[in-house]
């Protein structure tokens, strides 16, 4: 019974924490995306290396949702 | 679309060798398991001796998948470097169009122009490193994973196991990262200025800047190693009843080589930003 009442909990934990950890890079990467555009829009000429730069800044700003993944990861598999 | 004859031989026996791959896969699709029975996450260490010591366990994919890969490379620049044209041909090219991207951003970054040329070694062997590392993760190849205590090796049912996918190597790059920024900033800025420079804007805030200092390395391994071992096992669990089918091949590309192609760009451009910081 015990046993069965932690395998829950595993999954619940790891799901909670994956879905609460999502928010924050979910929303730094809307920002990003939006300004992005907003300069695009101004100055269409730029939007190569605009691009470039909003990858950067989307994969600097997801990094915070990674360690939640990780986090979910050791609570399913090594705990 | 008009193919060559060379071509469209190329092409045959690519589809013909991934139709050969998947006939020899298809026997070892097993169903889902358990999750935990699959050896998910786990990582083949080879034990010297008896006693578990820190010296004494070797991550043994690691450093073979590592070794091949620092050698292809330097075989690879020992090919074309030995003879740079006038006029270059496709490789040479490439090569040539990679490094002059990469002086480029080094050199507006960098304000110290003694240091433009190391930094820029430095960042590019990173970038060439754990791009071609992080490429191969999205190719099936020989992987192994550790099922009750036994290490199973599995080819063509997962992707190349690359060193960026352990903890360790991330880690020492990041560590070397750090050790490197404070180097150059003692040699360019001598030793008591780089003291004082713990002690700005005022003494109080010195705990907070040796926490910052501490926090570059963290997030700089853990940003790279979450990337890759979590698309890994993220394609793995998805696509683990639909194995060489359409799924798969698309989240490897994305997963091995989109997201890998910008992982090592933000790794490199990050090494070049904290020698930046710690430099001007």
């Amino acid at each position: 019974m015990e046993e069965a009442i932690v395998e829950a909990a595993k999954y619940v934990g790891a799901g909670l924490c994956m879905g609460i950890g999502a928010i924050g890079p979910a929303i730094g990467e809307g920002n990003v995306g939006a300004h992005a555009m907003d300069a695009m829009a101004r100055q269409p000429e730029m939007s190569g290396s605009l691009v470039t730069r909003m990858l950067l800044g989307m994969a600097v700003s997801e990094s915070t949702g990674l360690y939640s993944l990780l986090i979910a990861f050791i609570i399913l598999f090594a705990g | 679309m008009s193919l060559g004859k060379g071509e469209k031989v190329f092409v045959g026996i690519l589809l013909a060798a991934i139709v050969v791959i998947w006939l020899f896969a298809l026997p070892n699709i097993g169903g889902m398991d358990q999750l935990s029975n699959m050896g998910i996450g786990t990582q083949w260490i080879y034990t010297m001796g008896e006693e578990q010591g820190f010296f004494t366990r070797i991550n043994l994919l690691t450093v073979i998948m590592g070794g091949v890969i620092v050698i292809g490379t330097i075989i690879f620049a020992g090919v074309v470097g030995r003879k740079f044209k006038m006029i270059p041909d496709k490789r040479q090219s490439a090569v040539e169009l990679l490094l002059d991207f990469m002086y480029k951003t080094v050199e507006d970054a960098i304000t110290r122009k003694e240091l433009v040329r190391p930094v820029f070694i430095i960042s590019t062997t990173l970038f060439i490193f754990i791009s071609i590392s992080n490429i191969i993760s999205g190719i099936p190849g020989l992987n192994v994973s550790v099922i009750n205590g036994e290490p199973q090796f599995s080819l063509f049912l997962n992707t190349w196991y690359t060193p960026t996918s352990d903890l360790n190597t991330n880690a020492t790059y990041a560590l070397m990262t750090l050790v490197l920024s404070h180097g150059f900033a003692i040699k360019v800025k001598g030793f008591k200025e780089w003291f004082k420079s713990f002690f700005e804007p005022n003494p109080l805030m010195l705990p907070m800047n040796l926490v910052g200092e501490i926090s570059k390395p963290i997030s700089h391994s853990l940003r790279l190693f979450g990337n890759i071992y979590g698309g890994g096992i993220l394609v793995l669990i998805l696509s683990y009843m639909a194995k060489y089918l359409i799924l798969p091949v698309a989240l490897w590309g994305f997963f091995g080589m989109f997201i890998g192609l910008i992982q090592a760009m933000v790794f490199a451009m990050l090494t070049v930003a904290y020698i930046a910081g710690q430099v001007e």
